[in-house]
């Protein structure tokens, strides 16, 4: 047996189709785990303590279980007490809402960053804590969200390979497939990572370039 | 003979403010006519930050009442975001917002809760850059600025709401010395042209050329409220406030 490259080419094509859903998986994804996370930091600095214990809550809960078990417990648990979803929507959910346990914490923290002036200069101008959360605070809290946000952007689109266990046809899925049937592993594995790395890397040039569009009004050095 | 009689703009009835167990504020009563400038001064931790912040509810007070022209201030039903349009606030440290150009930081309020028209309220920034003697650095961005300039637009933005009291929160004592001449004199023309002010300061000059009346608190009181002449002459035997401006120099 000896490494030949040429035999995943014929299978380049259906490989693209799956990294497609992988991008889907992954977009949809981090659009509930910004969501989720948004109202889980919220939750979290709210003043009211029940709000707080809920999202202590699901914090730790969610970040305390391996993601691999979160996807199982949707896919295969739930239908057992009637709550059923297609391997697609399990997988955006089940990395969605994983996501959003560590993208809460980084908007908290990044909410909580700025300086306490900032919230009663707006106050004192007359608006509303909403009003001057979306006017003054998140502005400033997002963009300096951005680069720890970019790192669990990332960070989801790898997990995203861990659906394949609850056989969503992504990447990974056909990467094992075709790789056993072919029983080539090396190549259709290297193939793979190129893929993965390639869309990793747009999302850190992405968000690269977001900052720097977001980062007017900054001091430019330390 | 008839004599009209002058309503107070803010009227503060044994006001009390404690954090925790500590009283920072004790029965404090004070009168604010329209077109006065009234100045605070007291040494840091008598109160005076902390009762003007209770004016617009920065500060939640423990007991007494504040009035804002007739209405009260400090009750659950008054809605607080429709007084804080009417007490314009400068701070210590300008609380400008950062991602924001000069220009931007004094028309979002206006725009955003006042709802006027953004042409409208562009004009009136501008008249009021000019005011400050900004007008050119509309379009920059605050922290490009030296701190006198920062704390110029932050009184121009506070303007910009059309305010009927502006509150000053020492708003020279985060600045370097030779950059508090210009926020004073600012200040000063604010005072000439009839706005009322509360002013928080150390700066003696300010009070005694501009103040109609000088505040002295210690110790969570005023314990003295007079005109600067007053204050600041030997005509009173109040040694707390003696050893107070001899203190400050």
């Amino acid at each position: 047996m000896q490494f030949d490259i040429t035999i995943v080419f014929e299978y380049i094509p259906f490989l693209l189709e799956a990294a497609l859903l992988t991008i889907e998986i992954s977009i949809l994804a981090i659009l509930v785990s910004i969501i989720v996370g948004l109202i889980i930091a919220f939750f979290k600095i709210s003043k009211f303590r029940i709000l707080q214990k809920i999202s202590d809550f699901y914090i730790e809960m969610i970040r305390g279980v391996p993601l691999l078990v979160q996807l199982y417990v949707i896919y295969f648990g739930l239908p057992q007490i009637g709550i059923e979803f297609d391997a697609f929507t399990a997988s955006v959910l089940g990395l969605g809402f994983y996501a959003a346990s560590y993208v809460a914490e980084i908007f908290r923290g990044s909410i909580q960053a700025i300086p306490f002036g900032q919230m009663e200069a707006a106050r004192s101008l007359g608006m509303s804590y909403f009003k001057a959360m979306e006017k003054v605070i998140l502005p400033q809290a997002l963009r300096h969200s951005l680069p720890p946000l970019g790192n669990q952007f990332i960070i989801t689109l790898k997990n995203s390979s861990l659906c394949s266990v609850i056989t969503a046809n992504e990447l990974m899925h056909s990467t094992s497939r075709f790789a056993s049937v072919n029983f080539a592993f090396l190549e259709f594995l290297l193939v793979a990572s190129v893929i993965y790395f390639v869309m990793t890397f747009t999302i850190s040039k992405l968000v690269n370039l977001m900052e720097r569009k977001l980062s007017v009004g900054e001091r430019r050095s330390l | 003979m008839v004599e009209t009689v002058k309503q107070p703009i803010i009227k503060v009835e044994n006001l009390n403010k404690k954090f925790g167990d500590l009283e920072v504020l004790k029965e404090i009563n004070l009168d604010i006519y329209p077109g006065e400038v009234v100045v605070i001064i007291g040494s840091s931790g008598s109160g005076k930050s902390t009762l003007l912040r209770c004016l617009n509810q920065l500060e939640t007070p423990t007991g007494g009442k504040i009035f804002l022209e007739d209405k009260q201030v400090n009750t659950e039903e008054t809605n607080i975001n429709k007084v804080r349009q009417e007490l314009g606030m400068v701070f210590q440290q300008f609380n400008l917002f950062p991602h924001m150009t000069v220009l931007e930081n004094i028309m979002v309020s206006p725009v955003s809760v006042a709802g006027r028209p953004k042409d409208e309220v562009k004009q009136k920034a501008l008249e009021l850059l000019e005011m400050v003697g900004m007008s050119e650095k509309k379009d920059q961005y605050p922290l490009m600025l030296s701190g006198g300039q920062q704390q110029r637009v932050a009184i121009a933005r506070a303007l910009a709401m059309n305010p009927k009291v502006m509150l000053f929160d020492e708003p020279t004592s985060a600045l370097d010395p030779e950059l508090i001449g210009e926020v004073l004199q600012v200040m000063k023309k604010l005072a000439k042209d009839g706005m009322t002010m509360v002013v928080v300061t150390h700066e003696m000059g300010f009070a005694r050329e501009v103040a109609d009346r000088v505040c002295f608190m210690d110790n969570g009181y005023i314990v003295m409220d007079d005109s600067p002449e007053k204050v600041f002459s030997d005509q009173h035997d109040n040694d707390r406030l003696h050893s107070f401006l001899r203190n400050i120099g």
